[in-house]
């Protein structure tokens, strides 16, 4: 995992969590499920696709279901 | 406050910008055409109003163009107002699937769309945003020749009612602004015999004024409004 990325999409989750008055995460891990393990609902989802987005362009859930922080990254390696 | 609002050149999304504009809101209009009145006021606001001529029958390329390359990602939306549509009309038997399929892309589909980003947009900077759609009472009361028209408006209304529904708990509202007959281009194909039979249906008996329903969409997208979500507001002129 690129480690640059890995920061920013950490900051990014915290950014939502935060607006959402959600406890923020200290480390990131690929097998993390994005709601089981951070607590992210639908949402949270909507807005943490809009602000990797607005960083990235690319939009993580254009095709199919993402569940876990390792497809995140894979998402965005792939392009 | 930064509005997007689509059908500016002319009927009541015209004086709707007008009236947005003369609260200091800036505009983000849409239309096909620049008609003299538009570009009157393009020259009177040449900060506040901005205006882009699109087709909105294309819905594929909303997020390049509109999204990105026009209004740019780094400004927040407050406001969207649905405004432009076209009145496909006749009888039922006559239907024809390649009108019926474009004017769904007008009234229904691009409006859908463009709520898309623009929540997307409000996320992103986290403003509570109201959306308005624009609706007609034709989905409330029949009239001869308007079912193929009256249910592209009766799909926004549903639309919005559930946007209001989803959207709420950020702060996001969504209503309809459900608009009996004004005299504008678009129902200037009427005759006058027409137009009666349908004032006579009205409590005031007579055409709905432009400019009521351009301030009641104001007032929808204002804070004053912040109370309001999920619902149809009717500027009907008392259709009862
Ligand atoms: N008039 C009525 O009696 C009445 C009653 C109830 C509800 N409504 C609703 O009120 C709204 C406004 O109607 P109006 O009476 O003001 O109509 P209008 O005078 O015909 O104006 C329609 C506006 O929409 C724009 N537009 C239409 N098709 C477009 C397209 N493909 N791409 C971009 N812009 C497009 C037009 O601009 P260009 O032609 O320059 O593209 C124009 O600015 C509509 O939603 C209508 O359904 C009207």
């Amino acid at each position: 995992m690129d480690n640059k990325m890995e920061v920013k999409i950490l900051e990014i989750m915290n950014t939502v969590l935060d607006n959402r008055t959600k406890k923020k995460l200290t480390v990131l891990s690929p097998e993390m499920h994005l709601r089981n393990d951070i607590g992210f609902d639908s949402l949270d989802l909507a807005e943490l696709t809009v602000r990797i987005e607005a960083e990235y362009d690319i939009d993580i859930f254009e095709d199919g279901i993402v569940n876990t922080v390792s497809e995140i990254f894979e998402k965005l390696n792939s392009k | 406050m930064n509005v997007l609002i689509t059908g500016i050149s002319k009927g009541l999304g015209l004086k709707t910008s007008e009236s947005l504009l003369r609260n200091g809101w800036t505009v983000y209009g849409i239309s096909r055409s620049k008609t003299e009145e538009l570009n009157e006021l393009l020259l009177q606001y040449p900060d506040k109003l901005k205006w882009l001529q699109y087709d909105l029958g294309d819905a594929e390329k909303i997020r390049q163009i509109i999204f990105k390359d026009w209004i740019g990602l780094d400004t927040p939306i407050h406001g969207l107002v649905n405004n432009a549509a076209m009145a496909y009309d006749d009888i039922v038997t006559n239907l024809n699937l390649d009108s019926l399929e474009k004017m769904y892309r007008v009234n229904v589909f691009t409006p859908m769309m463009l709520t898309k980003f623009v929540i997307r947009q409000m996320l992103l900077h986290h403003t509570k945003g109201s959306i308005v759609h624009i609706s007609s009472i034709s989905v409330h009361t029949g009239y001869k020749g308007l079912s193929m028209y009256a249910s592209t408006k009766g799909a926004l209304e549903a639309f919005s009612k559930n946007t209001a529904r989803e959207w709420g708990e950020v702060g996001v509202r969504s209503n309809c602004l459900v608009a009996g007959f004004m005299e504008t281009e678009m129902s200037s194909s009427l005759s006058d015999n027409q137009k009666n039979r349908i004032y006579q249906r009205t409590s005031l008996k007579k055409p709905v004024d432009v400019n009521s329903v351009a301030e009641t969409i104001k007032f929808l997208l204002s804070d004053k409004a912040n109370s309001i979500t999920g619902q149809n507001i009717h500027v009907d002129n008392g259709t009862i």
